[in-house]
């Protein structure tokens, strides 16, 4: 019996060295490439400063295209979006691009009218991507407070990072390996984080414009805006296309609200939420003139 | 509480202490604590249906006491046909009332009456057409006196509620669990070695290969009216692969669980994709179940006993009672109906025995032969999972015939998706690992075992899908 515990206690021993070894290099090298984000922000970009930066999920990835915006206006800005995230990702997106000492004048955060009313923060799907710091007191904390359960996979990778590498392994494991041969590599999206969906023909049903009311319950923009009067940022409210949604947004007087839900052309949509490559020109050009002329 | 859970990881190790440190005075403390860890494994899902399983043990346990002790054969089956009178409404009740009632008033509204069916839409108790098919095996055994009613409650309420084999198998069989139970077990260390490693090859099977399967073969099914041939193809070969490391690797899971307990089940999976003939093929697959059908249902209908056309409605009638065992849809039918006409061939022409030997290959013609018949029985059964599968029969139909007439082969959706080619590849090592261990349990025992056993968990960890996580499929049932 005692020889049965021991060698089981020994292999144990033996795979948690041999796995954290792997996991620590892994993470190691993920977090000096440019794959997802944060990388990106982190390894990618050299500027310090920029006139603004949009921030959201993938909407905010895929409808406002910074380079266009900075040749219409001649300003220097920065796609900081993230797929699959909400606004608790957005706030600790905004408080990293923050601590690596960069700087913005104004912050476009692109909403969604779900996630704006809610209430209840929780771990989203792509949060993972962050692991590469977990080390940072910013990210730790972040991991701690949002996970649910017993084991905290992410938050304990601070001290053992076999379980946020293997729980997450085909998306970080498997991109580090990657990211080792060729470190500049972008997970979808440009040189200056944006990316846009094809033109093709969407499925979506045709049907009558109704309204979506929206609030500002959730308490991760109430800590966005906080943040950006500490900071001196403007702060600019975005609204992408939805179809055949109108979104009512609650009067206030502490941000600017671009409201495009919409303006977009049926053909312009990728699906119902998100625009194709002529949308986004279409919505750029149209936040340009009214971010110009208020 | 599932097998590839964290808590289940915390359980194990726990339970595995007290039963060998704690409790290991006798038999007595062993089944006590054994017993004491099953109810609290099977309430982790709901402690409600722990009195389904109480009210079912005790049932038993009297029923077969009581058809012991009657002195006419009256009696004795009065017994009978109320213990499994009671157990099957249970099952009734619980998986097949909606069923039943939903379809008389399809049927009614077929023939122009309108009817408003009251469904029950109960949540159906897990494991419950296990532990039911447990306990009918032990009552008919006592009927048919090839065992005595156990008369010890705990070792009794041990046999019904074994936490390994509690919620999806393998069906034990008193004639082999009983006697286990009702000696001391002693440690063995070569058996716990085995146990381990058949856990560690388990979940390999499941975490690695069904889980990732899954990931394909579910998207292909839910888009299947978007899907070419080729996509569609992968998906039935994709969900062939998942069912199989999902319920085989739980029944690995299961049986390496009990080795470290000292107690041996009953073998439940025997490399079925390598069989040669779809008789071999039930004789690999779900062992347990499908000797269970023999044992308690073909046997008694009169098996083979009363000329040709006994054997085949005998057969039709395990396998559609089968399909039916696996849930209440008309898909598991028609997939119990393929397998039985699959099945007709080799019973006309008496060949349904003609592979019981093991595969064995050489440079010749009859090793070509044998890896063609393997090969086709992986097709037939393939096409017969698609049924298991599909949520209606239209959709099975539509999958097959949009897989057949499609003709298109561009790697569609294979490329895009998280899991591309490295998933065929992944599917075609674990079939050499399989083929060329056929003839052991699994395949980490034997020479440079802890070679094999580094490389099993560092696939556990590199490849096992976790953020992604799947439900037993057998769990449903």
């Amino acid at each position: 019996m005692k020889k049965f515990i021991n060698k089981i206690a020994l292999y144990t021993f033996f795979i948690l060295l041999i796995g954290n070894g792997i996991a620590f290099l892994s993470l190691y090298v993920l977090g000096k490439s440019q794959l997802y984000k944060n990388q990106f922000v982190k390894n990618g970009v050299k500027e310090k400063h920029f006139d603004y930066v949009v921030l959201g999920s993938s909407t905010g990835l895929t409808t406002l295209d910074t380079k266009l915006i900075d040749k219409t206006l001649n300003t220097s800005g920065l796609n900081i979006s993230m797929d699959d995230t909400s606004l608790s990702s957005h706030y600790l997106m905004l408080q990293y691009f923050l601590s690596l000492g960069k700087t913005t004048d104004q912050l476009i955060l692109c909403v969604t009218p779900g996630d704006l009313q809610n209430p209840v923060n929780e771990l989203n799907n792509n949060d993972y991507r962050f692991l590469t710091e977990v080390q940072d007191t910013l990210i730790y904390n972040y991991y701690d407070r949002m996970e649910q359960g017993g084991l905290k996979v992410l938050a304990y990778s601070k001290f053992m990072p076999i379980l946020g590498v293997s729980y997450y392994n085909n998306e970080l494991f498997y991109p580090s390996l990657y990211a080792f041969l060729k470190p500049n590599k972008r997970n979808r999206f440009d040189d200056k984080g944006n990316f846009t969906y094809p033109q093709i023909k969407n499925n979506i049903e045709k049907g009558i414009v109704s309204n979506i009311e929206t609030s500002y319950l959730n308490p991760s923009f109430l800590k966005i805006k906080k943040l950006c009067k500490q900071k001196g940022i403007d702060l600019v409210v975005y609204q992408s296309p939805i179809y055949r949604k109108n979104v009512v947004f609650p009067t206030n007087e502490d941000f600017k609200i671009i409201n495009h839900s919409t303006i977009l052309p049926e053909e312009l949509f990728y699906d119902n939420i998100h625009v194709n490559s002529k949308g986004r020109t279409f919505c750029t050009l149209a936040f340009c003139k009214e971010i110009k002329n208020p | 509480m599932f097998f590839n859970s964290l808590s289940f990881a915390i359980f194990l190790p726990i339970v595995f202490l007290l039963y060998w440190f704690v409790f290991n005075k006798n038999k007595t403390t062993q089944n006590a604590v054994l017993i004491v860890a099953s109810y609290y494994f099977y309430s982790c899902w709901d402690w409600r249906f722990l009195f389904l399983l109480v009210f079912s043990t005790l049932l038993d346990y009297f029923s077969a006491i009581m058809m012991e002790n009657s002195t006419t054969d009256k009696k004795r089956k009065i017994w009978l046909w109320l213990t499994i009178g009671i157990n099957l409404g249970f099952l009734g009740v619980f998986k097949y009332y909606d069923f039943f009632v939903q379809s008389f008033a399809d049927l009614l509204n077929g023939f122009g009456f309108q009817t408003n069916p009251v469904l029950l839409k109960l949540i159906l108790p897990v494991g419950i057409s296990f532990y039911t098919f447990h306990g009918l095996s032990y009552v008919i055994d006592i009927y048919y006196k090839r065992i005595t009613a156990e008369r010890n409650f705990i070792d009794y309420s041990l046999f019904v509620s074994y936490f390994p084999l509690l919620v999806a198998g393998p069906i034990e069989r008193a004639t082999h669990l009983l006697p286990q139970v009702k000696i001391k077990r002693h440690f063995n260390f070569e058996k716990a070695k085995e146990g381990v490693y058949q856990i560690i090859w388990g979940l390999v099977k499941k975490v690695v290969i069904a889980d990732s399967c899954a990931t394909y073969a579910n998207a292909v099914f839910d888009n299947y009216e978007s899907m070419n041939s080729l996509s569609l193809m992968l998906g039935a070969v994709y969900f062939a692969f998942q069912i199989y490391g999902d319920f085989s690797g739980y029944s690995d899971i299961a049986l390496g669980t009990s080795k470290l307990f000292g107690i041996d089940l009953l073998k439940n999976f025997n490399y079925p994709y390598f069989s040669r003939d779809i008789a071999e093929f039930w004789r690999r697959w779900h062992i347990s179940l499908s000797s269970w059908f023999r044992d308690y249902l073909y046997i008694p209908l009169g098996g083979s006993q009363g000329g040709m056309w006994m054997k085949v409605r005998n057969t039709f009638i395990i396998f559609l009672v089968s399909g039916f065992w696996h849930g209440a849809n008309w898909t598991f039918i028609i997939w119990g109906l393929l397998n039985a006409i699959y099945f007709l061939p080799l019973l006309l022409r008496n060949k349904n025995r003609s592979n019981m030997g093991e595969i064995e290959m050489g440079w010749n013609f009859n090793s070509v032969k044998a890896i063609l018949n393997i090969l086709g029985t992986f097709v037939l059964t393939t096409v017969a999972w698609i049924f298991f599968r599909a949520n209606s029969i239209s959709e099975a139909i539509g999958y097959i015939q949009k897989m057949v007439t499609d003709f298109h082969f561009d790697s569609q959706y294979l490329s895009n998706e998280r899991y591309n080619f490295e998933l065929l590849l992944l599917v075609l090592v674990f079939v050499f690992v399989e083929w060329f261990n056929r003839s052991k349990v699994e395949p980490l025992s034997g020479k440079a075992s802890w070679i094999k056993v580094t490389l099993a968990i560092m696939a556990l960890l590199a490849l096992g899908v976790y953020s992604d996580y799947k439900e037993f499929i057998y769990f449903q049932f």
